[in-house]
């Protein structure tokens, strides 16, 4: 089946009313995540995975993708009404979206950025379709050894390039690598690193880690808000459009950032953020006013929204073609796959094309979808802005608990995921990245069977992993990116400290006007 | 320095946790049944990884510290100049100042006050109470039930999170509570545990 059928067999699969109306409960609960500051599409993921126990995979998988690009889509609107970024691919659109917000151009920006993400999205998910079946046609020749060396490059180049530091991504990698061998070793039936606990023999369970990790551990940082109290919302007024100076500035801006965004995602590690980052610099330097920018350029908005959601589409290419995923979020979504007892990887495309194919044009009727959501709606969905972050924190818990529990109908697995959530704030705190931890847990295991099973084929020879052009080439480009990520001796881009630096100055002018305005 | 204490501590604690994990490899029984490398090998490789990497972050630290050492003092030496040479110096070392210092976090750039000392342990404290809290919630989960031990539970949580609002906080716990118990019993077919409303 060639890419264009593919397409056609997948919106008939998605075309379907059951597959319909679970594609708008994905992008509508997905959109309603974004709006909540501190919770991510990994954690919106993971509270809502037990949700979809006992649908058809097909059906749980669209739903599932459906609240990640509709997080991506959504996480504008914090950024764009509170200052805060949804998440932190978000953080640039704050620079330029909350002072437009502030002018009282908050209606008009906020349908520029839900515009340039449609845009980006369809353009996305176009590039997909027809990059990512060649993609699994070449990785179909992979061997273990081929696989091996792969997984190797995705992990190093997450560990190299996520966070401020080399070390702290590799330590949050390798915990994860050490999670992943934990439980029955299936090759010998030897127990390891259980410690006595009988419920740790099936493996530590993904789901447990990514609530714990990305859900719980973010209750912390509401309760900072809540007792901080450093949220201040700008209203959703005046007519919810754009002007055709407005949209002649921001058209080509959202194309760039589109291309910007899909090349990101498509190469494993680099993330929504980067994307986001390097179009916004990008924006600013072949702009014809670049004094604008950070005052309130509307391409500072319409670029890092374009550039995140085509990384989003950019990012299910390896996921579906190779089974690597390319972000913590997609990392989830992996598990999920897993967790249905699908792989991820070259076979998909030959072995479950109604899936990998209905899946592909439920994002474009998903993208639609949340146009039809973010334009029209926008007002009425940002009210969930206003609902206090101590009932909201409340009400994660309480998901998180009830949807941790009804895995394994295990206490112990509550257990777990209260100690992974404290691990989870002592990251934020230490600033060690959470992402590599979960590739290190989801593709743990494949890069150990890979690993050993090389070397079983060729008599414990390492030298099997440079024998393959494929593998060493890949090898060699993991040790590029270890080592050009310690000779820049890497620092937070400028561009995105900056931004940092400005939303904590604005939050803190705005805290002052506040206190300054009863007297 | 001060400020990289934590690091040091994050570094230490790898290199510790890195030599448990190699202790309990090292002692795990070997059967290779076909598998020239058996179950030890990888984790082996895991360990010496965690090992390298906690000495990385060591060399990180120290790197990171001397450097701020240098930029503050080229700060303190521009701060000083312009009194000293004041007609030659601000348009050389002045402006390096502040964007030098704008890479340093906020906590290393300026020095937090006792207010922001204060909040951040009562934050701390609140943290650690809402983590005993939860794991007491986990421990009466089953015996007690889902929806009478949740609903103490989030009752609790919101009664202090969400202060004077006892009739919203109420029917957010209940309501809550009622939901998901619905969602998850009737339309998942996933029972939550009864506990003493079975009785």
């Amino acid at each position: 089946m060639d890419s264009l059928h593919g397409i056609l067999h997948g919106l008939a699969i998605a075309g379907t009313p059951t597959h319909l109306l679970y594609t708008l409960i994905g992008v509508f609960i997905g959109t309603m995540i974004s709006h909540l500051p501190g919770i991510g599409p990994s954690a919106g993921i993971a509270l809502l995975i037990p949700v979809t126990f006992g649908m058809d995979p097909i059906t749980a998988l669209m739903m599932l993708t459906g609240i990640y690009y509709g997080c991506m889509y959504g996480g504008a609107v914090t950024a764009i009404l509170l200052n805060t970024p949804g998440d932190a691919a978000a953080v640039m659109t704050v620079l330029d979206g909350y002072p437009l917000a502030r002018k009282g151009r908050a209606a008009a920006t906020l349908a520029i950025a839900a515009v340039s993400s449609f845009i980006a999205g369809m353009i996305g998910v176009t590039a997909l379709s027809f990059v990512a079946l060649p993609l699994a046609a070449v990785a179909l020749h992979f061997g273990p050894t081929e696989y091996f060396a792969l997984i190797l490059f995705a992990l190093t180049t997450v560990s190299a390039l996520t966070g401020n530091s080399l070390a702290k991504g590799m330590i949050a990698t390798l915990i994860g690598l050490a999670l992943a061998t934990i439980g029955i070793d299936l090759q010998s039936g030897v127990p390891r690193f259980t410690m006595g606990f009988t419920e740790l023999q099936d493996r530590v369970n993904f789901l447990v880690v990514v609530v714990g990790l990305f859900a719980i551990s973010e209750v912390s940082r509401m309760v900072e808000g809540t007792m901080g109290g450093t949220l201040h919302t700008v209203k959703v007024k005046g007519k919810l459009w754009f002007t055709r100076a407005e949209w002649k500035r921001a058209r080509p801006a959202a194309l760039r950032g589109t291309v910007v965004g899909f090349l990101c995602g498509a190469a494993p590690g680099l993330g929504g953020t980067l994307a986001a980052m390097l179009s916004y610099v990008l924006e600013k330097k072949i702009s014809k006013h670049p004094e604008e920018f950070g005052h309130g350029a509307i391409e500072g908005v319409a670029a890092p929204e374009a550039a995140t959601n085509a990384d989003s589409c950019g990012a299910f290419v390896h996921l579906l073609a190779l089974g690597v995923p390319g972000s913590g979020a997609t990392a989830v979504l992996m598990g999920a796959f897993i967790m249905y007892g699908i792989q991820p990887g070259p076979m998909l495309f030959t072995s479950q094309p109604d899936l990998v194919w209905g899946l592909i044009a439920s994002m474009y009727v998903g993208n639609i979808m949340l146009l039809v959501l973010n334009l029209p709606l926008v007002g009425l969905l940002s009210r969930i802005l206003y609902v206090p972050p101590g009932v909201l924190l409340c009400v994660v818990l309480g998901i998180a608990t009830a949807g941790v529990y009804s895995f394994n109908n295990d206490v112990f697995d509550l257990y777990m995921a209260l100690g992974f959530g404290v691990i989870g704030y002592g990251f934020r705190k230490l600033d060690i990245p959470k992402a590599p931890l979960l590739f290190g847990l989801i593709l743990g295991h494949t890069l150990e069977q890979s690993f050993r099973q090389a070397l079983t084929l060729s008599n414990s020879d390492p030298r099997v992993f440079l024998q393959s052009p494929i593998a060493a080439g890949l090898l060699v480009c993991s040790m590029i990116s270890v080592i050009a990520s310690v000779w820049t001796n890497r620092k937070p881009s400028k561009a995105f400290q900056e931004a940092e630096a400005r939303i904590e100055e604005t939050k803190h002018l705005e805290a002052e006007r506040l206190v300054e305005e009863p007297r | 320095m001060n400020t990289k204490k934590p690091d040091v501590w994050l570094a230490l604690c790898v290199i510790a946790g890195a030599l448990v994990y190699l202790y309990s490899d090292l002692h795990m029984p070997v059967m290779r049944s076909g598998d020239p490398l058996g179950p030890r090998a990888f984790p082996a490789l895991i360990g010496g990884g965690l090992l390298f990497a906690g000495a990385l972050l060591l060399v990180e630290t120290y790197r990171k510290a001397r450097a701020e050492a240098a930029v503050r003092v080229r700060t303190e030496a521009a701060a000083r100049a312009p009194s000293e040479a004041a007609p030659r110096a601000p348009s050389e070392a002045a402006p390096r100042a502040p964007s030098q210092a704008a890479t340093l976090a906020p906590s290393e750039a300026a020095p937090r006050s006792h207010d922001d000392i204060r909040k951040g342990r009562h934050q701390t404290v609140v943290l650690l109470a809402m983590v005993v809290w939860t794991a007491l919630y986990y421990t009466a989960f089953e015996p007690v039930g889902y929806l009478v031990s949740t609903a103490v539970f989030l009752g609790g949580l919101l009664s202090y999170f969400h202060r004077g609002h006892y009739r919203t906080n109420l029917l957010v716990a209940l309501g809550f509570v009622v939901i998901v118990d619905l969602v998850f019993s009737r339309l998942l077919n996933v029972p939550l545990p009864a506990g003493i409303l079975s009785l």
